[in-house]
């Protein structure tokens, strides 16, 4: 296993994550970090257990030992809304838009830990600009929008309770083309504002074009780690994944 | 004589009586998936608050109304804080069960406190009508009028513009996105069941002045009706069970004008039936809403059963076999005979709740129906009594399956609301079909029990029977467990797309164990109405559905010596702790509550 060369203090850490989902061993210690104003992106095939390393960080499964931290403090016991008011904020999959409310109040629902109204108001314009095609939207029922449309509304609506770090899970599932390309440079500049991205990927090579490290999950278990740069030249993860996941 | 226009205003002020506990129901369901049983009884308790403070403490009309709201509200609270919420990563049919204990709870501790005789609550509103075309309006129409406007309008505004209304509406959504968003899921459930609450007490206070009357009936009979009208509109959804309060208001009414007071429950769950038949997701569901349960059945907490060795079962069954031979007192036998005929209905309901999953709260319909299927054929066509009994339990097995057949599509909440309805048709049928079940006068002189032409008179023969009977049943339901056709019933409660997937009809199999178990009950109805001498439309009640269910979950789903020892304790301990007769239903409740909350699994464990 290669060891990453990780700054001394990263904004999200798991360490020494063991997760059970009642008899079956889902995470064997698990030790992830993401340096602050990184781009860090989760390799996996199906079960490799991706989404539930997304599902600890977030507060919605406990591991069973192990310790997650963010910014120094330790999130386990703290509840799903409280790990968000620290500023965690997510893009979940298959993004879980409240579908029968519309495009702005999916947006705002967003901004719900804030209290501040004239600048929430100020990020819903800032947001129409990042994302314009969602201008002419905004009153339409969120369950209505294309897959990359709401991909769109999902991004936004994590950017608005300007967090720390968002995580995604599988931000390109499932989109036309023309949408991936278009979500992962609005990642790429959803980074550069100063946001760190937590992302769970399958498709490795588009991944790693955008990450700064990279992990690669095995049935629980990190099997390789390392700058993006150097995984994309790997023999290994070309033959675990490119290969495969280019056609997926 | 009334108009049609009288009927048109009854039925659109009682639709709006129905809508302010339907849209709580509403709003329960779409926050956390639940059917809130105990939505009458917060409506109840709104009814007897409302007639302390107007009655006892002489407040004024606004007054009134408000106390009431917070009332109502702080038992909404209290539930939800400490009944439901422990509850929260329990299996799927814990809560159902606890709404339901509590419920019992509610009713019985109203009951005790204010005795079961109806009182009149008066409105304080002048007794006057005005002329609207060829009908009538009076105050009391007005103001439940707008107090039902009134609060569809705050709630609206709540919904669309509160933050926390825009919380509750995104959890109804997405709890799991909701809570990435921030949205803590505990004050939404709170305020939920607080505004419910509310508006249910209010509706119970509002209706209690329209009858001028209130009594402890009415809880069950508004959580009834507020079910209905919010399945008709969609379950969770809350401008829905408006409309769906007024057209069940406005169908009892044109019902009741046409046929009869009577007919009136008639129409509501004839309703009922028919939209789950045809419309299960109600009138207004959109095509692309989600399915409202999980796809795998994670309704029934898993277990481990007990092992109980067979000497030990032998040594059990002997032992209860010659007990009769020992001086034991008659009061003795009779409490242990009332165990055996609630041990088959149990048996019946283990099977069809545990086994495959069908949590029915109308089995006393199946009772019913044996009990008179037997008692007529021996009283007025004077078939013999065992050959009557064989055949209230081949009706129930029959008319019970093809009662429950259309509701077969439907899953974990949904068909226990189909149940619940069915057994409350059966029962109205009862009433209204006076040519054959000789109505609200019931079926008297029934003959007692006889076997082979000798009548069984003395207590220890009807012992006997009735214990060898449950033994048979009991076995029969063992071998079944064991065998092939036990693991497709398991199959197909555990997980039904996977069970179809492999084959497995689900029409055919859960008409398999309605009529096994359809036969057990009315074969235990049946004995039990030659035993009575005397039933009516009211013996077989839905408090017995729901007693047979404790015993069921105090011996464990589907466990079938479970369903005897539950038995067993539930008619036997009351006796020896000489609990008198009005607190045994609140025990009933408080176990129900206990074992939800503590050991799901019942005393021997799930099978």
């Amino acid at each position: 296993m290669t060891t990453t060369a990780s700054p001394s203090d990263p904004l999200l850490a798991l360490s020494g994550v063991n997760t059970f989902y009642g008899q079956a061993q889902v995470h064997f210690d698990l030790s992830i970090s993401v340096a602050r104003g990184h781009i860090v992106c989760l390799l996996g095939g199906n079960a490799s257990g991706k989404s539930t390393t997304m599902k600890i960080i977030l507060g919605l499964v406990k591991p069973r030992s192990g310790d997650v931290t963010f910014d120094g403090a330790s999130l386990l016991g703290l509840s799903t809304p409280q790990i968000v008011r620290r500023g965690i904020a997510s893009v979940p999959e298959a993004r879980r838009l409240f579908a029968d409310m519309s495009v702005r109040e999916n947006i705002l629902m967003g901004a719900f830990v804030r209290s501040d109204r004239a600048a929430v108001a100020q990020d819903l314009e800032r947001m129409l600009a990042l994302f314009p095609k969602l201008g002419q939207r905004l009153s339409q029922r969120a369950g209505s929008l294309s897959g990359g449309e709401q991909q769109m509304v999902a991004m936004a609506r994590a950017l608005m309770s300007r967090p720390r770090m968002i995580v995604m899970d599988e931000p390109t599932m499932g989109l036309s083309p023309l949408y991936v390309d278009r979500v992962l440079e609005l990642i790429g500049t959803i980074n550069q504002e100063g946001v760190s991205v937590f992302m769970v990927e399958q498709n490795a090579s588009l991944a790693l074009e955008i990450a700064h490290e990279a992990y690669v999950l095995q049935t629980g278990r990190i099997v390789l780690s390392g700058p993006a740069r150097a995984l994309k030249d790997d023999p290994r993860v070309r033959d675990a994944y490119l290969g495969g996941s280019e056609a997926a | 004589m009334s108009s049609w226009l009288d009927y048109t205003i009854n039925g659109l002020i009682v639709g709006n009586v129905y809508a302010l506990v339907a849209v709580g129901l509403a709003l329960i369901f779409g926050v956390s998936r639940l059917i809130n049983f105990a939505q009458g009884s917060i409506y109840l308790v709104g009814a007897y608050i409302g007639w302390v403070a107007v009655v006892q403490l002489h407040t004024p009309l606004p007054l009134t109304i408000i106390v009431v709201a917070l009332a109502a509200a702080l038992v909404g609270l209290i539930i939800e804080r400490f009944g439901l919420r422990p509850l929260q990563n329990s299996a799927r049919i814990a809560p159902l069960l606890a709404t339901i204990g509590i419920s019992f709870v509610l009713d019985q501790i109203v009951m005790l406190t204010f005795s079961p005789n109806p009182r009149a609550l008066p409105s304080q509103l002048p007794d006057v009508r005005f002329q609207v075309g060829n009908g009538t309006i009076g105050p009391l129409d007005l103001l439940i009028a707008g107090v039902g406007l009134t609060s569809a309008l705050l709630l609206f505004v709540f919904l669309r513009y509160s933050k926390l209304g825009w919380a509750v509406r995104a959890t109804a959504q997405d709890r799991d996105a909701a809570m990435q968003m921030g949205v803590d899921v505990n004050r939404v459930n709170q305020a939920v069941f607080g505004i419910a609450a509310a508006l249910g007490g209010v509706s119970g206070m509002l209706v209690g002045m329209y009858y001028n009357q209130i009594d402890t009936a009415m809880s069950l009979q508004a959580t009834l009706k507020g079910v209905v009208a919010e399945v008709v509109g969609g379950a969770g959804n809350v401008p829905g069970a408006v409309v769906g309060s007024l057209l069940l208001g406005l169908v009892e009414s044109y019902g009741v004008a046409v046929f009869g007071t009577s007919y009136r429950n008639l129409f509501a769950f004839l309703l009922l039936v028919l939209v789950l038949v045809l419309r299960p997701n109600g009138l207004f569901a959109s095509a692309r809403q989600a399915p409202p349960e999980p796809l795998t059945g994670t309704f029934i907490a898993p277990s481990r059963p007990v092992r109980i060795p067979r000497w030990a079962l032998l040594i059990a069954v002997g032992g209860f076999a010659i007990l009769p031979l020992f001086p034991v007192s008659f009061y003795v036998l009779q409490t242990l005979i009332n165990a055996w005929l609630l041990g088959m209905l149990a048996l019946s309901l283990t099977l069809v709740a545990g086994t495959i999953g069908q949590v029915s709260l109308g089995h006393a319909a199946l009772l019913a129906i044996g009990a008179y299927t037997s008692a007529l054929l021996s009283s007025s066509f004077s078939v013999p009594v065992g050959l009557a009994v064989i055949a209230g339990g081949l009706m129930s097995a029959a008319l019970g399956t093809t009662l429950i057949s259309p509701s077969f599509r439907l899953r974990g909440h949904y068909v226990s609301i189909a149940t619940l309805a069915i057994g409350e048709i059966v029962s109205l049928v009862i009433l209204n079909w006076e040519s054959v079940t000789r109505g609200p006068i019931g079926i008297s002189g029934i003959p007692p029990l006889s076997l082979f032409g000798y009548d069984l008179i003395s207590a220890s023969s009807v012992y006997w029977f009735s214990f060898a009977v449950m033994v048979v049943l009991a076995l029969l339901q063992g071998r079944l467990l064991n065998s092939h056709l036990g693991r497709s019933f398991r199959a197909i409660r555990d997980d039904d797309i996977a069970a179809r997937a492999y084959g497995l009809s689900l029409n055919r199999y859960k008409s398999l164990a309605f009529i096994f178990g359809g036969f057990a009950a009315g074969v235990s109805g049946a004995i039990a109405a030659h035993l009575y001498s005397y039933i009516n439309h009211e013996t077989f009640n839905t408090q017995q559905s729901i007693l047979a269910l404790t015993v069921v979950i105090l011996g464990g789903l589907g466990n079938v010596v479970g369903a005897v020892v539950g038995s067993v304790a539930l008619v036997g301990l009351p006796e020896v702790f000489r609990i008198a007769a009005e607190y045994r239903i609140l025990i009933y409740g408080i176990v129900l509550l206990l074992l939800v909350r503590f050991r799901p699994q019942g005393l021997l464990g799930t099978i």
